[in-house]
């Protein structure tokens, strides 16, 4: 019927040139992550051992495990959890679900905008003035953990926030006709319906809280402390602070140990999240739209 | 449904709490009171604290020592806000700091645990066999001239046309002022253009693996890959090497005190941990840290 004429084939030319061009950029994107990981399974793979996971350093850092750090990182992470996880949501459900568009919500929304662009040694200074110093939580879980939260707090309420909006309005259009209140509303059919976005959220926050070590160096991890904490008022060490000092300030360190470290650092934020994604495969299936 | 949906969200997120703040119980469940000691500050010292308060898991497991480096104005300021129990430097207190440490109701209490040698580093295919405090001074000196390897006669494999790279440190460490006292004199000032490296052990590093480098850093960070230069202090004088014996005897000329600041006299338990690490058991650490300890040899195998 039609002719293939030299426009054809100059237009198949190029679809086929921009296809393969940006597969490649796709594959580039995933070879820093596959290097990474490779290179730390590689040289940190063979230091993992149920004694790394499991005994304190000994020998100035050189030799021994890593359970203090370990155990420091999870109550770092999770008392954060604890405290800015509620606080997110709550926000994000206030500015999603009750707040009219005035200027007095554009500027908060603006502040939690500037609040995750603000680089964590910022935060690390500002969590050393007001917890450690005025609020005299001295060097604690307490102190860092509240400054990981605040750092974090804009991930979960953008997260939040966004998922509550991809809920379709109509839902909760046909809520209140039923004669629900708007918590009725949101408790019934917002959330259920936005809880693996919210989920998305923590997952994201749990990464960074685990990795960041500058606000945690002045305000709650010690460098070397191989005790467990006992209550979120004592000091601990931390996983991305031993690797710090491992790698900067400690002589002799055999060079496989900060890989070690490193893939146990990844090993427990994948393990995290593997939990939630889980979870939160399991709820989009249940989802009925 | 989805109630149950929302329930068990908000129970796994609530476990995996738990289970956090659990875990930190079990292995140490049982234990009493512990006494936390803070002790933060220089980098040179970072280490041998790291060793001390290793060591004195063993002697007295009811306290627990907290180290964090940093640099020594990490330390003193630290010290200043009350946020330490023991403050490590590598230089005094200015009077400027222990006035601010007084308006705090903080007397600071200056201890001297160690010597350390700060030592000349240079590649180890650098041929060169002295230095002296004036060629020193005219490397890292303003107004110093001295910028090839040339012009101190000497042609150094490797080096790009020459040049000597410039490592230093950052201008909060105690090394970097100590350095200035005694090497660069009253008023002397850093020339611009060095390279600032952010701690002990990066100045080395950076040295092994640039032909062309020179760079100062405490004794203890030496390893086989890099050369450490003798130091003479005038023209005439004789080169000495940086060892532990030439810190202890002072013959080296740039070795100084270490020191740990203390909130008041000591008292209890702090009392009790530095009298710990001057003693014989702590001094030896100390030794085999590669700094200078504050008595004569504590050990025969020294000399």
């Amino acid at each position: 019927m039609f002719e293939r004429t030299e426009l054809n084939a100059r237009n198949d030319r190029t679809q086929a040139l921009v296809k393969v061009l940006f597969g490649v950029m796709t594959v580039l994107l995933a070879l820093p992550v596959l290097i990474i990981l490779g290179m730390l399974v590689v040289r940190g793979g063979p230091m993992i051992s149920w004694e790394f996971l499991t005994a304190d350093p000994t020998n100035g850092m050189t030799e021994g495990g890593i359970y203090p750090a370990l155990v420091g990182t999870i109550w770092l992470v999770s008392v954060a959890l604890l405290i800015s996880v509620p606080i997110g949501i709550a926000a994000a459900l206030y500015l999603s679900e009750y707040a009219r568009d005035t200027w007095m919500t554009r500027a908060i929304n603006l502040a939690i905008i500037n609040l995750a662009g603000v680089p964590s040694i910022v935060h690390a200074l500002f969590g050393v003035g007001a917890f450690v110093l005025f609020f005299k939580f001295g060097t604690s879980i307490l102190a860092a953990s509240l400054t990981l939260a605040i750092m974090t707090l804009p991930v979960v309420i953008v997260a939040t926030r966004e998922s509550l909006q991809a809920v379709p309005h109509e839902f909760r259009e046909a809520c209140w006709n039923m004669g629900a209140t708007r918590w009725q509303t949101i408790r019934r059919i917002v959330l259920p319906n936005s809880i693996s976005g919210i989920l998305t959220g923590v997952i994201l926050e749990v990464s960074r809280t685990a990795g960041e070590t500058a606000p945690i160096m002045f305000t709650g991890a010690a460098m070397f402390l191989p005790f467990l904490p006992q209550s979120v008022m004592d000091q601990t060490m931390a996983l991305s602070l031993h690797l710090f000092a491992i790698s900067t300030q400690v002589t002799d360190v055999p060079e496989e140990l900060p890989y070690g470290v490193a893939l146990v650092l990844i090993g427990l934020v994948l393990a995290l999240n593997a939990v939630s994604i889980g979870f939160r495969t399991w709820l989009r299936g249940r989802k009925k739209w | 449904m989805r109630n149950i949906a929302l329930a068990t969200a908000m129970a796994v997120s609530l476990s995996l709490v738990a289970c956090g703040g659990g875990g930190g119980d079990d292995a140490d469940g049982g234990r009493a009171q512990r006494t936390l000691l803070q002790n933060k500050g220089s980098d040179t010292l970072v280490n041998v604290a790291q060793a001390w308060a290793e060591a004195y898991r063993e002697v007295d497991p009811s306290v627990a020592v907290a180290v964090t480096g940093g640099g020594s104005g990490t330390g003193i300021s630290a010290l200043i806000n009350g946020t330490v129990d023991l403050a490590n430097t590598s230089r005094s207190m200015k009077d400027k700091e222990i006035e601010k440490a007084r308006q705090n109701g903080i007397e600071p209490v200056e201890h001297i645990v160690g010597y350390d040698a700060l030592a000349v580093y240079v590649h180890k295919d650098n041929p060169i066999e002295s230095i002296t405090f004036a060629q020193l001074a005219a490397i890292y000196g303003e107004g110093g001239t001295t910028k090839t390897w040339d012009q101190l006669g000497i042609t150094v494999p490797g080096a790009k046309d020459g040049k000597i790279v410039r490592v230093s440190r950052q201008n909060n460490s105690g090394t970097y002022a100590y350095f200035k006292k005694a090497v660069l004199r009253k008023d002397g000032e850093y020339k611009l253009g060095s390279l600032d490296m952010h701690g002990s052990k990066d100045v080395v590093d950076l040295v092994m693996k640039t032909p062309g480098a020179i760079g100062y850093s405490g004794l203890a960070y030496a390893t086989h890959e890099v050369k450490l230069v003798p130091v003479a202090r005038d023209d005439g004088a004789p080169a000495v090497m940086p060892t532990v014996a030439t810190a202890i005897d002072r013959s080296y000329p740039i070795a100084r005190p270490l020191f740990m600041y203390t909130r008041g006299q000591p008292e209890g338990a702090v009392a009790t941990y530095l009298d710990w690490i001057l003693s014989n058991d702590g001094q030896t650490i100390i030794l085999d840290k590669g700094y200078a300890p504050v008595r004569a040899p504590v050990r025969d195998d020294l000399r």
